[in-house]
């Protein structure tokens, strides 16, 4: 999925609200930005168009309330927006059949799968968010079964 | 292959659980067996360990439907609203397709019935408007194929404790070990006065049957094995089966219809199958045998009844009473978590299922039946982010992520299968409209289960919230349940054994009545479906039926 870079900045800066950096890596340092777009160039392709303009939505959104894109609003003005966004407490019109809490609600859900789910998904480099939870699948090195 | 090749003594389709058992009992017994699968073959490394796409979470497909595209069905919701699903789709109810079935990724809960659940109707009454009905035969009947399932395919449990139902003898396999949480819940169950055991599970705990012993990995339920330690007919049956030399098996073969001859006897299949095992050209084949053996599940089981009408059966085989796809039933599944006191050292080793009660299967006030309850399966943290964490926590920021960490090894949940009160009206019909790739009608799965389900459901579910709040869970939650249809991996009952023809699709046995050599080895069998996992029951009839088709012969 090619996003424009308006778009790519807002749905970075998202994703490092939704699951920030603390003592451990947050979304980003784990790569959960490139599991979506990967999720939104395959297997969720239908659904690309709508989320890009949720993105631009977005920061129509920022820019109406801070005269900022998204990106670039300090943190806590990011989280008051997510918040309200979560209960489409919004100022610009959000297209239907795709409001606001529909599209920050969907991206959540985006981000954890990415951050929680297999390595092997692109989101969760290195394991970790698997790591910091105190999660290892156990999975013996040389498998027996056939 | 050639004309001569294509006679067989019977033909089974389907290779999961009842198919690969009475391919395996029949091959024994000197039989040429061609067994038909539609999935292929998987092997360990042919099915991912995608935790977004697998039998317990099955966002963006599956890791065991390798031909997604062209085998929807299509869903009618309780409002009428009818739409096509896809295999990974909630609403499709789909089981694992590959040799082996479902039972290559299962949690292994290896329960009989209890034996008032074979006369639920006696015991309860029929609710107006439901289906429920005594099964006709006993508890007794089957025992002695329970305890051949028990052993053929291997099943861990503590005999002494699993007294709910009679036994003739012990486990061949040592009980899953003891937990931490099974322990801490057993206290809690024993301030209630409720006795609690070792659920049955087909695992090796220790080397059986020339495989290897669990590795108690974190990667159980939904993925397959990496020791092969869990137990189906794909590594018993099937294996027995195929070392006679009698026993052909076909993967990719997708079954269109039984065949049936002028006088409307059975007398073969014909399917649609790649001309060679890998090649994405198609051919249509028609196989004959003396002996037609239908295994693919209660969904497109009765689909192919329906499929092969003929003109001495113009609504499908054995639906001369309209029983046919009716009574659709899984099981409800109330899903109570809660939270394992701070600082609980839990070490989270699979498969996870240590410890059950049968307190509430039968003679709870003011509701009919009810369930098995246990713990569950190690959570996988993407599982426990989206349906265990507290409900009034935030979903995103700091406080998600601190709560993942927090609260991911204190997360603990009960569950159990509640036996559904069937309902005519859940049912499988073909779709007039909608078609799979090789242009047949596909399976419409409408209706919901009976009201009564629901109220038994709820009692259950208060019952497992009793349970975590005895034990000392720090807190506890859990949603009602609303009224739908259920089928999923337990579906069961459409086409139900019965001593009357008018009663059901089948007799005692599994043998499709008014055909002498038809018959049938899934769950579709289960006039109603226990509250416990179904699938040992499966089996028993499938080992029973199959001796039968043996002995007749």
């Amino acid at each position: 999925m090619t996003l424009t870079p308006p778009q790519l900045a807002a749905l970075r800066a998202l994703l490092d609200r939704l699951i920030p950096a603390d003592e451990f890596p947050g979304a980003l340092a784990a790569g959960t930005d490139t599991f979506i777009l990967q999720l939104l160039t395959h297997a969720c392709a239908a659904e690309a168009p709508a989320l890009a303009q949720g993105l631009t939505q977005l920061n129509a959104e920022a820019i109406a309330r801070h005269d900022h894109p998204f990106a670039t609003l300090p943190s806590a003005a990011q989280d008051a927006l997510i918040s309200d966004l979560e209960h489409n407490r919004t100022t610009t019109a959000w297209p239907n059949p795709f409001p606001a809490a529909a599209f920050i609600n969907r991206l959540i859900d985006l981000a954890a799968e990415g951050f929680y789910a297999d390595p092997a998904n692109g989101g969760n480099r290195d394991g970790a968010s698997w790591r910091m939870i105190g999660y290892d699948p156990l999975l013996p090195a040389r498998p027996s079964a056939r | 292959m050639s004309a001569a090749a294509s006679t067989y003594d019977v033909i089974i389709v389907g290779a999961g659980l009842g198919g690969g058992i009475a391919a395996g009992v029949l091959a024994e017994a000197g039989q040429r067996v061609l067994l038909l699968e539609r999935g292929r073959d998987l092997r360990y490394r042919d099915i991912p360990g995608d935790h977004l796409r697998h039998h317990r979470l099955s966002l963006y497909g599956d890791n065991t439907t390798h031909e997604p595209a062209g085998h929807p069905r299509v869903f009618v919701d309780p409002q009428g609203r009818r739409r096509t699903v896809l295999p990974h789709e909630a609403d499709y109810h789909n089981n694992a397709l590959t040799v082996g079935g479902g039972a290559r990724i299962w949690g292994m809960q290896a329960w009989r019935f209890h034996p008032d659940d074979f006369r639920m109707a006696t015991r309860y009454g029929t609710p107006a408007g439901s289906s429920l009905a005594d099964w006709p035969i006993t508890y007794a009947d089957l025992a002695p194929f329970y305890a051949r399932a028990e052993s053929e395919i291997g099943v861990a449990g503590d005999h002494r404790a699993t007294d709910y139902a009679p036994r003739e003898r012990a486990f061949p396999l040592p009980p899953v070990p003891a937990t931490p949480t099974g322990a801490w819940l057993a206290r809690g169950a024993a301030t209630l006065g409720w006795k609690t055991f070792s659920p049955p599970l087909a695992v090796n705990t220790e080397p059986y049957l020339g495989r290897a012993a669990c590795v108690q990995c974190r990667q159980c339920i939904g993925f397959a094995c990496p020791t092969d330690a869990r137990n189906g007919s794909h590594n018993t049956l099937l294996p027995r089966a195929l070392a006679t030399g009698r026993c052909t098996l076909i993967t990719r073969a997708h079954v269109a219809r039984v065949l049936t001859d002028a006088a409307g006897r059975v007398h073969g299949v014909e399917y649609f199958a790649p001309t060679t095992p890998e090649s994405a050209q198609i051919e249509s084949r028609k196989a004959y045998a003396p002996t037609v053996i239908l295994a693919g599940g209660a969904i497109e089981t009765a689909r192919l009844l329906l499929l092969s009408a003929s003109p001495q059966h113009p609504r499908g085989l054995g639906n001369h009473s309209d029983h046919v796809g009716r009574h659709l039933q899984g099981h409800y599944y109330p899903v109570v978590s809660g939270l394992l006191p701070t600082g609980f050292q839990n070490p989270n080793l699979g498969p996870g299922v240590s410890i059950a009660t049968t307190q509430f299967n039968h003679g709870n006030p003011g509701v009919i039946g009810g369930a098995m309850l246990a713990n569950d399966f190690v959570k996988l943290p993407i599982i426990f982010w989206r349906s265990h964490l507290p409900p009034d926590l935030p979903r995103w920021g700091l406080a998600n992520k601190k709560a993942m960490r927090e609260l991911y090894l204190r997360g603990i949940d009960l569950r159990g299968p509640v036996q559904e009160i069937p309902s005519p009206d859940s049912r499988v019909t073909l779709d007039p409209e909608v078609r799979d790739r090789f242009g047949l009608p596909v399976a419409r799965l409408s209706g919901t289960t009976h009201p009564e389900t629901l109220r038994t459901a709820e009692f259950i579910r208060a019952r497992a919230e009793d349970w975590l709040r005895a034990a000392g869970a720090e807190r506890v939650w859990s949603a009602p349940m609303d009224l739908r249809l259920s089928a999923a991996q337990h579906q069961a009952g459409t086409a139900r054994l019965a001593a009357d023809p008018r009663d059901g699709v089948t007799d005692p046995f599994g043998r499709v009545h008014g055909h002498d050599n038809l018959w049938i080895t899934d769950g579709s069998l289960h006039v109603t479906n226990g509250g416990f996992n179904p699938a040992l029951t499966i089996m028993a009839l499938a080992f029973r039926a199959a001796a039968k088709i043996a002995a007749t012969r």
